[in-house]
């Protein structure tokens, strides 16, 4: 099988047509403003940021190449002023949260770690119906929330326990369903990345939205859960033997070592004995000391490679932030969220309709850019409307990361999607297929999580962390 | 040209361990100094730490700015390639070079800003509020970092011209075990290869 074909990839007979989409969209907005038509501006930003992203340029240059374009053809604003922005946008001490969330997580993210994990949960749950079926869907929870990426998690959990499940007579659809979506998982569980980066995109607290985090990651862990539980009684798939206490026990005592850093950050921010940001660096020296000294499964001479791969991956999405700063700065001054707000209102649009246009909006980025950066664009957009219309900004933070995890599932962009193909050696295709019945329960999840307020607010509120509604 | 790239990697991990080691100290330093421990306590209380804060925020600040340099060489920065990786590899050639071309004009122009920035607070006598280090030396980085990444920029697309092959970032590798992923398998936040006209 070549690997491209399920990707489909253009070839030499490939429609040549699409390559002028993006001149248009950067053309259109720059030709009307110079033959005089008046056009609103908000028009002009989209279309030359839709054009600039197409041609598959970083995502972070075609944010603040609009600005400066913007800047540059359409106002006489001196591009000093906001480029100023590029220079201090940045300097927060709660956006240094997510290098020491992403060292942390690499420190842990380890086959050794990934074992641990799936020994104890197949331990626990592997006797009921969907035997290590189920046990992937709460390995994937414990070590995506540890390891906070969920490609590494499909990976980690996926290559271990799927080779397992074929051999004990599962159809490798169904495992494949199974630890694609369950991978996902570590977005919506604490200590999660795309949840600061919320947080920092619409001054919400980043205590509260871990919180927050916690009823709907675990409500969505069983959901899956039982998606697989139910079709695994219904096909009468191969159980585990019961787990005796003692083993239960001692697989317990190997993993509490690595479940104890979600224990450590949240703890830690719920007492106030540590800012986020304190909570994520102690985290990462926990997890150091926990992967060099107890675990022993790394030596320390690959802790400078750690640390390259955590300062590559954390100065690209610092990279975005500054530019998406910028970008949401031209937004505010050109009013854009206000225009929306107001048009929405003048629409009659109330809660419910604004948050079905969010999420059919949200999930249709999905389908072509990564979780951090959809956040990053779309937050300061959609958020002053919502606050607007009275929406919960916890709530609001929550509806959006579980939109996310929907989007990592799906083609074209679904990390998980494809890391799973090539671990399973199936198509992209047949992968979309495999993972529907979950999908579909993490949709009809999402409709819950969208206009059931409570399953989000209610446990920080009940804490103490977010004001009275 | 080896020395740049060591340079560059030794500089952002040192960068990123030290953060780390910084609020460690200062978090546990804080702690520590709220015990009564005879001796100890009053020399703890004698360390003032509040400027850890504002140098772990400079230090990331570099971190970003050479990472993101770095970043350009290992092909990690993601962009929405679901059109051109559609198109005949002739065509997505032209996009991409454009796609690179761009980022380094981007970064030329935001490093000149930078450089110009830099010259106008160093005739100042700005400082930082708890450090007190020259402002112009914290913000050094955006010129030097900036002109570092159009430079990679442009030596990706110098490479890609002549080779039709990009820098190919690995999405999931997983320590303690094998690479399961073929790297020719790019979900459309990479741009594909073009060599020898087929992906």
């Amino acid at each position: 099988m070549s690997a491209a074909a399920p990707l489909g990839f253009g070839t030499v007979d490939s429609p040549r047509w699409p390559a002028l989409i993006p001149i248009v969209l950067i053309a259109i907005p720059i030709v009307l403003k110079l033959a005089g038509v008046p056009i609103a501006n908000a028009w002009i930003i989209f279309a030359l940021l839709f054009g600039l992203m197409l041609t598959g340029m970083p995502i972070s240059i075609s944010l603040g190449l609009t600005v400066l374009t913007f800047l540059f053809f359409m106002t006489k604003v001196p591009i000093e002023s906001v480029a100023l922005k590029l220079f201090t946008g940045i300097e927060k001490f709660e956006i240094m949260a997510i290098p020491f969330f992403i060292l942390a997580g690499n420190f842990l993210t380890h086959g050794g770690v990934a074992k641990r994990m799936i020994n104890f949960a197949s331990a626990m749950v592997g006797h009921w119906h969907g035997g290590l079926g189920l046990a992937g869907v709460m390995a994937c929870a414990l070590f995506a929330a540890v390891s906070g990426s969920s490609p590494a998690t499909v990976v980690a959990i996926g290559s271990i326990i799927l080779p397992a499940m074929v051999k004990q007579g599962f159809p490798a659809r169904f495992g494949a369903g199974v630890i694609t979506t369950s991978g996902a998982l570590g977005i919506l569980i604490p200590p999660s990345i795309v949840m600061v980066m919320y947080a920092v995109a619409t001054n919400t607290s980043v205590g509260a939205l871990f919180i927050a985090g916690i009823v709907p990651g675990l409500a969505l862990a069983m959901c899956l859960g039982l998606t697989t539980w139910w079709r695994a009684r219904k096909n009468n798939y191969p159980r585990q033997p019961v787990a005796s206490w003692g083993e239960r026990w001692r697989t317990f005592r190997e993993s509490i070592w690595g479940l104890l850093l979600i224990i450590v950050v949240i703890g830690g921010i719920y007492t106030g004995i540590f800012t986020p940001t304190e909570a994520a660096a102690m985290s990462a020296v926990y997890a150091f000391f926990v992967a060099i000294f107890v675990y022993k499964d790394m030596p320390l001479s690959k802790v400078p490679k750690v640390l390259l791969d955590s300062a590559n991956m954390s100065a690209m999405l610092l990279y975005i932030i500054t530019n998406a700063v910028m970008f949401s700065y031209l937004m505010t001054s050109e009013q854009i969220p206000q225009e929306l707000a107001a048009w929405m209102l003048e629409m009659g649009l109330g809660p419910i309709a604004f948050l079905l246009f969010v999420n059919i909006v949200l999930l249709l980025a999905g389908n072509v850019m990564e979780p951090s950066s959809i956040v990053l664009i779309m937050a300061p957009i959609l958020f002053p409307v919502a606050m607007k219309l009275g929406i919960d900004p916890v709530h609001f933070g929550i509806i959006m990361v579980v939109n996310m995890e929907v989007g990592m599932c799906h083609p074209p962009v679904g990390l998980n999607l494809y890391v799973a193909s090539g671990i399973t050696k199936m198509g992209i295709t047949e992968l979309t297929i495999a993972v529907w019945p979950w999908l579909l329960t993490m949709l009809v999840f999402l409709v819950v999580v969208t206009y059931w307020p409570p399953l989000s607010i209610w446990l920080p509120r009940t804490l103490g962390m977010m004001g009275p509604g | 040209m080896k020395f740049l790239d060591h340079l560059e990697e030794w500089l952002i991990s040192f960068l990123m361990g030290a953060a780390t080691l910084l609020i460690f100290v200062a978090v546990v330093h804080r702690y520590l100094a709220g015990f009564a421990i005879p001796g100890l306590q009053d020399a703890l209380l004698k360390i003032d730490l509040t400027w850890s804060q504002e140098l772990c925020i400079y230090l990331f600040v570099w971190m970003a700015k050479f990472g993101a340099a770095y970043g350009v060489r290992t092909g990690i920065h993601v962009g929405v390639d679901v059109m051109i990786n559609r198109l005949p590899p002739d065509t997505r050639k032209l996009y991409v070079l454009f796609g690179l071309l761009a980022g380094a004009t981007f970064t030329a122009i935001v490093g000149t800003l930078g450089a110009t920035f830099v010259w106008d607070i160093a005739h100042t006598s700005s400082v930082s509020p708890d450090l007190e280090l020259p402002k112009w030396i914290v913000y050094l980085c955006i010129p030097v970092g900036s002109y570092l990444m159009c430079f990679r920029f442009l030596q990706v697309a110098w490479s890609f011209a002549h080779t039709g092959e990009l820098p190919k970032h690995d999405v999931a590798h997983v320590e303690g075990i094998e690479d399961v992923i073929p790297y020719d398998i790019v979900p459309d936040l990479h741009p594909a290869a073009v060599k020898g006209g087929k992906p």
